[in-house]
């Protein structure tokens, strides 16, 4: 290696014991912190999952008083459709005139 | 009195069952007060517009000037409008078209298009346009206006479009609170190292939906305000009119809307002939009956006027007989 900062001889003990513990540290918080992020982001999913519901009902067959108005949230929730029904289990899209896949 | 209860608040809604004459009083109590000095705006909202029949001018998708330089001090006016509820739709889907076009790749334009294309012929697109029209010009007239005056379309539409703003008003507060959540959510794994925000499509998000609930909120506040607001339910002395007007009065009730007035619109007279006579006799058992379902509310007759109600000499006529005592 030409780089002596990375190079194995220009470390010393210490420094490679701290960079070890450093990722036992690291890897100790990723632990106790996984679950609970996994936890707090599938909550988020299922917000978001619940909103698209919300906004394409009508489009879905179910009828919405408020179609009219959920229309105008249908730019920012589009981009996100092929993920959303994808999570939902249905491989192709529910829509017949949305051909994302 | 009808007139007084006008001079009194800020929004009348002008309702009944279609042909019992609910835009000829809605546009005599409207030019009254414009003659008064007052600045109204009279709105109408049927779909079957009649409002430019009935002052034979045109009356646009905008508020046109009907009467100008009213009143002792020429302060009073009147503008009329017909809500178009096609156009609103279809500036409203152009609308969210140019967002989404912007904002999506070329390969989606296509089904983009057509599901807005879809959305146009959906049920409830046109009521909802012109509820959202409506809330406008409500806004608009609170602002700009001493009264407004809606000539509202047949009593289950208009029941209808009355119960939406709450409804609304509630679909936006659930979309906002579930847009909390998910914030809030986003944050915590953020917090936890993870993730990364759509800063730009959650504020988008959020921004419509307040944009919509202040205007919901707004109709749904106004209709109910008792100190600003009366619905006027224009009925005839006939056995169905008659019927409708006491379900009309309680459905209103229900959705706390407050009835400033029933009118009885015209009233035959007892001494004009036989045939009017008779008619005369049967209304006052109708009128005694609508009397009873009201429980005491005001009730205000007006009598049949001889000549067409058209343009403002036909108009005046009209403010005229509302202003003479009651026949018998």
């Amino acid at each position: 290696m030409p780089s002596s900062s990375t190079g194995p001889d220009a470390r010393t003990p210490t420094d490679r014991l701290r960079e070890r513990w450093g990722a036992f540290v690291d890897g100790l918080s990723e632990f106790y912190h996984a679950p609970y992020r996994q936890t707090f982001a599938r909550a988020k999913r299922d917000e978001d999952d619940h909103f698209m519901l919300v906004v394409l009902a009508d489009a879905l067959g179910v009828p919405d008083p408020a179609a009219y108005h959920s229309l105008e949230l249908l730019p920012a929730v589009y981009p996100e459709f092929h993920a959303w029904h994808r999570r939902l289990g249905l491989d192709r899209s529910p829509l017949e005139h949305v051909g994302c896949c | 009195m009808l007139l007084s209860l006008a001079a009194r608040r800020r929004v009348l809604l002008v309702g009944g069952k279609g042909g019992v004459g609910k835009t000829s009083i809605a546009s005599a109590v409207a030019l009254d007060r414009a003659r008064s000095g007052a600045r109204v705006l009279l709105v109408s909202s049927d779909p079957a517009h009649n409002l430019a029949h009935l002052w034979d001018r045109p009356v646009g998708a905008d508020p046109t000037p009907v009467v100008e330089a009213a009143g002792h001090g020429g302060g009073g006016r009147l503008d009329a409008v017909e809500i178009d509820p096609e156009e609103t739709v279809e500036r409203h889907l152009a609308g969210v078209e140019a967002t989404m076009l912007a904002m999506l790749p070329e390969r989606m334009h296509g089904p983009a298009r057509d599901h807005l294309r879809l959305a146009r012929t959906a049920p409830g697109t046109h009521e909802s346009a012109v509820l959202e029209r409506l809330a406008d010009l409500v806004g608009r007239g609170l602002e700009e206006y001493d009264l407004v005056v809606v000539d509202t379309a047949p009593t289950g539409h208009t029941l209808r479009l009355l119960a939406l703003p709450d409804q609304l008003t509630s679909w936006a507060d659930g979309l906002l609170a579930n847009r909390d959540r998910a914030e809030r959510f986003g944050a915590a794994v953020r917090g936890l190292g993870g993730g990364e925000a759509d800063v730009d499509r959650d504020a988008e998000l959020r921004r419509v939906l307040h944009r919509r609930r202040r205007r919901f909120a707004l109709l749904r506040d106004v209709v109910v305000d008792a100190d600003r607001t009366a619905f006027v339910a224009v009925t005839v002395a006939e056995r169905l009119p008659v019927a409708e007007t006491l379900e009309l009065v309680e459905a209103l009730d229900r959705l706390s809307i407050p009835v400033g007035c029933v009118v009885v619109n015209r009233r035959s007279p007892a001494d004009a002939g036989e045939v009017l006579a008779l008619r005369h006799g049967r209304e006052a058992d109708q009128l005694a009956m609508l009397r009873r379902g009201l429980e005491g509310r005001d009730v205000q007759q007006v009598p049949l006027v001889g000549r067409e109600v058209v343009g403002v000499d036909g108009l005046s006529v009209l403010v005229d007989a509302m202003t003479s005592p009651p026949p018998g």
